[in-house]
């Protein structure tokens, strides 16, 4: 049995959306620590990987290891129903339904049915990162679209004081270039010259899906590797995406 | 081979002695013949819609006359042939109309395990439709031509024996349209078949069943079978080699490029020829594992070789990304409906020796040859291109 307490539904929201844009059904697995979520998305290019520690929650009650798993969209659309100042709880007892109780003023509980969780588990991709860049939620949210008016990759171009974000297509170039006085870029740590390009569909979808919580967003990778983004979202330990590269010619 | 023109004046020529010689037939307000069986549900009007059977002036076993999955290596003339043998007779219902008498005959008509006899009485004499030789349509037709048709006064179905496959999704009415469907395949019925069932409303939750338009159950029944085979192919190890298959037939050419990925990707370019420019115009349609996110712009096309394709795949017990270059020249004159796609897809992976190539280059290389859209306009168009071997997988740095 599990039962947790969330003072907003924040948290929630932010881990339902991120993960339902690489998968539709989700597996979490909750034990005495915390919830935790690991996928990849069905055509293996980008995975998440979430902790939530006990000490994050109200109230936190697991006795044992759970594994649970839920219609993305489904529990997302729930949980939705809440406002800014509700407190959730979510409850799972032995009859394989889900409860969210939402409390501000009024109580309402929804119930959902779980579905079958996957029993493979993903590892983590092992890497080492040779540039860490730190920006601004608002500022990464905006070079990505900046970029993704013409071009489908972005390239990551760090160096030891700068950094530049580059894309190309049909129609021509965009250089989007920041150093440690610009606005936006919090910390750049560069060990090597870091050179790589990535999907800015994934990127988009992530940093959108994430977008209520704001904060910043710290970029790690090195030439030709993964790129791993973490997100702070309040409470929750760690909110890592990984997303592999590509070749470009 | 016979130039545009004269497959046109053929095929005009033998129109022509096809409304001479039936005429006499047609011009009664009664038909009988045995329907094979055949319904056809229009989309003019939704959710109010003229439906109704499709029968010949024939008697006996007349299935060929509406199951493609029996057409491969037919010619056009020989296509036109069947199709214009059908007789339409028509009324107009609302979707939710399933317990009007007139559609539980039409229900029961489509379970039939064989060809049922039928007798249609008519308001007026049947007619044909607009023709199709000035249909400048062409690529977005996904139903076949049609013969003449007429109201509906009255439908007597008089014989009929239904398939216990069809009556079981049929009388459940707690399974969803979805898996009614993919029992349906599994079980052996045609996906031609299954179509019409689905036309006809007879899957899926009690309550939800409606009518649905016959080109779009077309494309549901393509989508949703191919839709499941990804999935279950997603399990698989991935082919070992690069396989080029070609298949020519009814002025349609298609290469098939089946390549080596541990996970799914699918694209489809079309090729058709635009007269007035003299030259190929190019649409596609890709997916990677995450499936399709738009609706195709080459439309039931897309979903009619995505099926022939996974069940190849399904049946080696493989993985793969596929490429599929589809040639529409001058003398495919007539659109034939997505069967045409769905057959030739089946029938050139029936083939056991495709062409082997050591590598993407090679295997594109290959695909290309003997068309006449040059390799360089193909990967302009592609996606699959721009991403194959590209785009590598998380997977890859576990």
């Amino acid at each position: 049995m599990i039962f947790v307490k969330t003072a907003t539904p924040e948290e929630w929201k932010a881990i339902a959306s991120a993960i339902s844009t690489i998968v539709d059904e989700a597996t979490f697995e909750a034990s005495v620590e915390g919830i935790s979520f690991r996928g990849m998305d069905p055509s293996h290019v980008a995975l998440i990987d979430i902790f939530w520690p006990n000490s994050a929650f109200q109230q936190y009650e697991c006795d044992s290891l759970i594994k649970f798993g839920v219609r993305i969209d489904e529990f997302a659309k729930l949980i939705k129903r809440s406002e800014k100042k509700d407190s959730i709880e979510i409850t799972i007892n032995q009859d394989s339904m889900l409860s969210i109780k939402i409390e501000n003023g009024y109580k309402k509980e929804y119930k959902m049915r779980l579905i079958e969780s996957s029993s493979s588990s993903t590892p983590l991709p092992k890497l080492s990162f040779n540039s860490k860049i730190v920006l601004s939620y608002s500022t990464f949210d905006k070079i990505l679209s900046d970029i993704q008016v013409l071009s489908d990759y972005i390239t990551i171009d760090t160096k030891s004081d700068n950094v530049h974000f580059l894309g190309r297509g049909d129609s021509g170039d965009a250089d989007i270039a920041l150093d440690s006085k610009s606005e936006g870029l919090e910390e750049l740590i560069c060990k090597e010259d870091s050179l790589a390009t990535y999907s800015i569909d994934y990127l988009l979808k992530i940093t959108k899906a994430i977008s209520t919580v704001g904060g910043s967003v710290i970029a790690e990778y090195s030439s030709k590797m993964p790129l791993r983004l973490e997100f702070t979202v309040a409470g929750v330990g760690r909110i890592h995406f990984y997303l592999a590269p590509r070749i470009q010619d | 081979m016979p130039s545009y023109e004269e497959i046109k004046k053929q095929l005009e020529r033998y129109w022509f002695n096809y409304l001479k010689e039936n005429y006499k037939n047609l011009s009664t307000l009664n038909l009988e013949g045995a329907s094979p069986p055949s319904v056809f549900v229009g989309h003019y009007g939704y959710p109010k819609v003229n439906l109704g059977p499709m029968v010949p002036l024939e008697h006996g076993d007349t299935r060929i006359l509406d199951t493609p999955e029996m057409w491969i290596g037919k010619e056009l003339q020989d296509i036109l042939n069947i199709r214009l043998a059908l007789v339409r007779g028509l009324k107009t219902f609302k979707t939710t109309d399933l317990n009007q008498r007139f559609i539980t005959s039409l229900q029961e008509l489509t379970m039939s395990s064989k060809s049922p006899e039928c007798e249609m009485k008519f308001d007026s004499r049947p007619r044909f439709d607009s023709d199709y030789l000035t249909n400048g349509n062409i690529l977005k037709i996904e139903t076949p031509p049609f013969g003449p048709k007429g109201g509906l006064k009255s439908f007597k179905l008089t014989s009929s024996n239904s398939d216990k496959r069809i009556e079981n999704s049929y009388t459940d009415g707690d399974l969803k349209s979805t898996q009614a469907i993919i029992q349906l395949y599994k079980n052996g019925i045609e996906v031609s078949k299954i179509q019409k069932i689905l036309s006809l409303g007879m899957l899926g939750i009690k309550k939800n069943r409606k009518l649905v338009p016959t080109r779009w159950s077309i494309s549901a029944v393509d989508d949703i079978l191919s839709s499941n085979l990804t999935k279950e192919i997603s399990q698989y190890d991935t082919i070992n080699s690069f396989e080029v298959f070609k298949y020519n037939h009814l002025s349609n050419w298609y290469s098939i490029l089946i390549a080596p990925h541990s996970v799914w990707s699918f694209e489809m370019i079309e090729a058709w020829y635009d007269k007035q420019n003299k030259k190929f115009v190019l649409e596609s349609d890709y997916e990677d594992a995450r499936g399709l996110n738009h609706y195709p712009k080459i439309a039931g096309a897309y979903f009619a070789a995505r099926l022939g394709v996974t069940e190849y795949l399904s049946r080696k017990k493989r993985n793969a990304a596929v490429l599929i270059f589809r040639e529409i020249h001058p003398t495919y004159l007539v659109p034939l409906g997505v069967w045409q796609i769905r057959e030739g897809i089946r029938e050139s992976l029936r083939n056991d020796h495709p062409e082997k190539c050591k590598d993407f280059q090679t295997a594109l290389i290959c695909s290309s040859n003997g068309l006449q859209v040059p390799l360089i306009d193909w990967i302009r168009k592609s996606n699959f291109y721009k991403n194959y071997g590209k785009q590598l997988l998380i997977s890859r740095f576990f």
